[in-house]
């Protein structure tokens, strides 16, 4: 089937089988490698992009559902010129170490910071238990994540 | 030992890790992300049956379906043994027999994954049902089914003084136990995946793996190739643990690659990491320790037994509590390895520690009660010092050489520039205990042994200490290297062999040449994962990285440096001592003088020597000129962990509170880096402690719960995230600027810290993986 899927601000379409979830045609067709793959099942969360804004889980969508929908992954995030705020507090914070996780838990972290721009360390780190870091990199992401908060509200 | 005065440019600076950017951007490869032109796709055919043999194969179904370019069997690979590293497998790529399930049995090649998969389908086997083990000590009986031909049961491996016997007769108060350990799985974020392409006779290999040389070893044995037409081209990982070493799924690749005549790619699932790889394994231990009435330890007398599942071949996992226990008058460690019909069993980080180790840290603290003497005070009386002689000293009947052959074959001159063999040369857990109790008010918060701090209705809070020691690489399977080369213009390219599986080690290798070179950390660029230009080294194992390939990136970094100032001399300085000249940021200049205008920059120098028609090259290439001492002679890493933990004893849950992580690695390379190897060795422990274990089928001994749905790991809001590290800084001798290993010391630590909480918050002693359930019939039967 023919489908047009609008990632990052930009139209692509695609000629795919129906069955295909959105993670693998965003990895696989148009190369988004930031979009990780772990468990397939929606539980570990690496797979995190926005639709419409919100936080799913790319893996357990497929991708016809994605249609009509604005797509963003960590690829539209920032880029390396110019990184999103909360790009470079997880790398002040290093909050991460294999950073198999981490395109999913920035994702998690930007719609946490839109819906909660002052949120307590504890709220963070309860809204980042979606996403798991096996190399426990936790106190680290929940820092970059209050740090990200801190300079994006000093943004606005 | 006293901190040495010093002062590092670029060493101890928490800089971003080299890969920083292309971390936070998803721009990072790993082996997944890889292709090649003209690859095609291969799947690995599973055993339903934990021990088979294959009577009859047939292919042909498979072989006719169109878009498939070829499929393996046991027939079409050579019959040799090869072994990764550690033992942690030894066998054939495919050999006909099946030994748990989910074992590899064969492959195919495709042009899709869904035509391979298809493939796998239509291949028919006829299999002759063996009876099978599950259960390590039926395994060790002679009559048990035999999984290897050779045979269930490895050596025993024993560290032994004195006389255990007079110990008991010393001792005024005995403590024993009785634990069985279940299994943890690496339960890896992320996959892995193998790309293999033939080309003229020659491999070329894409994985992500932490072993890079071990894999090339790996494939050399198992193909009986030169070592000279293999390339591997290691990759970063997710998170490994231990788990991406040489795998055989990255064996089958490159057979079926050759056999397709096209570049293969094999990529495991999330599943197929967790039930097809390797586990950690499964332990118990059986042992007592006994003390006087004055808390001084008279003997400790450990029998442990390790399962090997079907391709492990490991025999000991000492390297913590024998040394770090080692003060007692008399000891005796007997630690026997066996196969079963289960997944393969090897290193998860701090193999040992968390098991044989957490027992003898809880015997330890049972002694300690009996006597009336607090935790921290057991330790600081009972645990080894720097200096003190380690106990780990005797030959290993599996090795090439036993550690006394190879010391005694060292020169004596070299010897004499080496620390004391056989004794620790740096560093114990006494100042962490010290540092760490006085910032984490211990005093105030440790009520008493089995006393909580705080009861507030079915819920109890108290404090809980442990420690953990490993060693800091080993070297019983070859010696380590590395090459530095200066570029005509100025710039530094590091090759050393290890992983980047998120340790940093990429980063803090180019710190450590930066530093010995004395040019900028920009300056320096690293290849750490290809074979072709990385000398050999263990890789990323046993907290080698920073002890022995970091020594090797300094030795190599001093060599090319002492070629640059020859030089320099030369051209620049009237032929004067090279001794004379230092570097800093790049600039050469001659020491005291401090307004010389003589200040020539390397590239400078490099470029005089290019212009040189005499010159041999353009380009400076250090290596280590001497061999490095043997680390498992005289290193160790320490820490030691305190936290608070909450029980609520009517669900049976437990949550962790409060955490201070304090770690003695020598110099501190990294501050950023190490604070998350401490904190996530803390989380990986914890995880063990409370949560993580295998399950596995009673009927087949098929893994119940691979997968991250059903096997629990630990998330954000169950680890306290003001979680804090403390580092103290014992200088080591032999290690980069005073460094040493890292990554395992600080997960024994956290098992028995949280362990130790939980009996101080409830009274009663669970066992490993204290889940809600587990925590629930223990206080119901006490």
């Amino acid at each position: 089937m023919k489908l047009v899927l609008d990632v990052n601000g930009r139209n692509h379409e695609i000629e795919t089988a129906p069955d295909r979830t959105l993670a693998d045609v965003l990895r696989n067709e148009l190369g988004l490698i930031g979009v990780r793959v772990s468990c397939a099942e929606g539980e570990c969360g690496s797979c995190t992009i926005h639709a419409d804004g919100k936080p799913v889980t790319s893996c357990l969508m497929l991708a016809a559902q994605a249609r009509g929908k604005k797509l963003l992954t960590v690829e539209g995030l920032g880029e390396i010129e110019k990184l999103h705020p909360i790009q470079q507090a997880f790398i002040d914070e290093q909050g991460f170490q294999c950073a198999f996780c981490t395109p999913g838990f920035m994702m998690s972290a930007k719609a946490f910071l839109e819906e909660c721009p002052n949120p307590t360390e504890e709220e963070t780190a309860i809204a980042m238990s979606g996403n798991i870091c096996r190399c426990g990199a936790y106190p680290y992401i929940v820092k970059a994540v209050m740090k990200a908060a801190e300079q994006l509200r000093q943004e606005k | 030992m006293g901190v040495m005065e010093r002062k590092f440019s670029v060493v101890g600076k928490g800089v971003p890790v080299k890969d920083a950017k292309e971390k936070v951007t998803g721009s990072m490869k790993y082996a997944v992300d890889f292709t090649v032109q003209g690859m095609v796709h291969g799947k690995i055919l599973r055993s339903p049956h934990p021990h088979a043999r294959i009577r009859e194969i047939d292919t042909s179904k498979a072989e006719a379906l169109p878009g498939v370019y070829a499929v393996l069997t046991h027939k079409d690979v050579p019959q040799n043994d090869w072994e990764a590293a550690w033992f942690n497998r030894r066998g054939k790529v495919l050999d006909g027999v099946v030994r748990f399930v989910g074992d590899d049995v064969a492959a195919v090649a495709a042009k899709t994954e869904e035509i391979a998969e298809r493939a796998l389908s239509l291949i028919k086997i006829d299999y002759e049902i063996l009876p099978h083990v599950f259960d390590m000590e039926e395994a060790m009986k002679p009559e048990a089914p035999q999984i290897r031909v050779e045979g269930n049961r490895r050596d025993p491996y024993v560290v032994a003084w004195g006389d255990t016997s007079e110990g008991k007769d010393q001792a005024d108060v005995v403590a024993e136990c009785d634990v069985l350990y279940e299994s943890q799985q690496y339960a890896p974020l992320g996959r892995n995946a193998c790309i293999a392409e033939w080309n003229g006779g020659k491999v070329t290999v894409w994985t992500s793996s932490q072993t890079p040389s071990e894999l090339r070893d790996g494939i050399h044995e198992a193909l009986d190739i030169p070592l000279s037409k293999i390339r591997v081209m290691a990759m970063p990982c997710g998170s490994s643990f231990g788990q991406w070493w040489s795998v055989n799924f990255m064996l089958i690749t490159v057979c079926l690659a050759r056999k397709a005549g096209r570049p293969v790619k094999i990529e495991l699932d999330n599943e197929e990491c967790m039930v097809t790889v390797k586990r950690r394994h499964i332990e118990r231990t059986r042992g007592r320790m006994g003390c006087t009435k004055g808390g001084e330890l008279t003997f400790a007398e450990f029998d442990h037994i390790i399962d090997n599942g079907g391709y492990g071949f490991k025999d000991d996992v000492g390297f913590f509590c024998v040394d770090m226990w080692g003060k007692a008058r008399h000891g005796s460690y007997v630690v026997h390895g066996v196969n079963t019909n289960l997944l393969t069993a090897g290193c998860m980080r701090g193999v040992g520690d968390c098991t044989l180790g957490a027992s003898v840290e809880r015997v330890a603290d049972m002694l300690a009660e009996k006597v009336g003497l607090d935790p921290v005070e057991f330790r600081l009386k009972n645990q080894i010092r720097a200096g003190d002689e380690l106990r780990m000293q005797h030959s290993r009947s599996t090795m090439k050489q036993t550690m006394e052959e190879y010391a005694a074959s060292i020169p004596d001159e070299l010897k004499e520039s080496w620390p004391k063999l056989f004794h620790l040369s740096s560093g114990d857990t006494h100042e962490l205990l010290r540092q760490g109790s006085a910032k984490f008010d211990w005093k105030n918060r440790f009520k008493g042994w089995g006393k909580p701090h705080t009861i507030k209705g079915s819920l109890r809070r108290a404090v809980g200490v442990g420690t953990g020691a490993h060693v800091c690489g080993v070297e019983f399977e070859g010696a380590t290297s590395a090459i530095v080369r200066i570029n005509p213009d100025g710039s530094v390219k590091v090759h050393c062999s290890v992983g980047r599986q998120g340790q940093g080690s990429e980063t803090t290798q180019s710190q450590v040449a930066a530093e010995a070179l004395g040019v900028s950390f920009d300056m320096v660029e690293i290849e750490t994962g290809d074979t072709d230009s990385c000398p050999w080294s263990h890789g990323s194992l046993a907290s080698n990285t920073m002890y022995r390939v970091g020594w090797a990136t300094r030795a190599a970094a001093m060599d090319a440096r002492r070629q640059l100032l020859e030089v320099a001399c030369r051209e620049f300085f009237d032929s004067c001592e090279p001794s004379e000249l230092d570097i800093e940021e790049g600039v050469i200049f001659r020491k005291g003088i401090s307004r010389s205008n003589v200040r020539p920059t390397i590239s400078q120098v490099l470029n005089t020597f290019r212009s040189d028609t005499l010159g041999q090259t353009s380009s400076i290439t250090g290596r280590p000129a001497v061999p490095m001492p043997p680390a498992t002679t005289f290193a160790r890493h320490f820490a030691a962990h305190f936290a608070e933990v909450e029980v609520d004893i009517e669900s049976g849950e437990i949550k962790i509170i409060d955490y201070l992580a304090t770690q003695d690695s020598g110099t501190v390379v990294n501050p950023q880096v190490l604070k998350n190897q401490a904190i996530g060795g803390a989380i990986c422990g914890a995880g063990f402690a409370i949560y993580e274990h295998l399950v596995f089928d009673p009927e087949t001994g098929a893994i119940k719960n691979g997968n991250l749905l059903d096997y629990k790991l630990l998330r954000a809001a169950d680890f306290p995230s003001k979680a804090e590290v403390l580092f103290v800084e014992s200088y080591d001798p032999v290690g980069p600027f005073g460094a040493r290993g890292a990554g395992e010391a600080p997960i024994a630590a956290a098992v028995s810290a949280i362990s130790q909480a939980v009996y101080n918050a409830i009274g009663v002693r669970v066992d490993i993986p204290m889940t809600p359930e587990r925590v629930i019939r223990a206080l119901n039967h006490f």
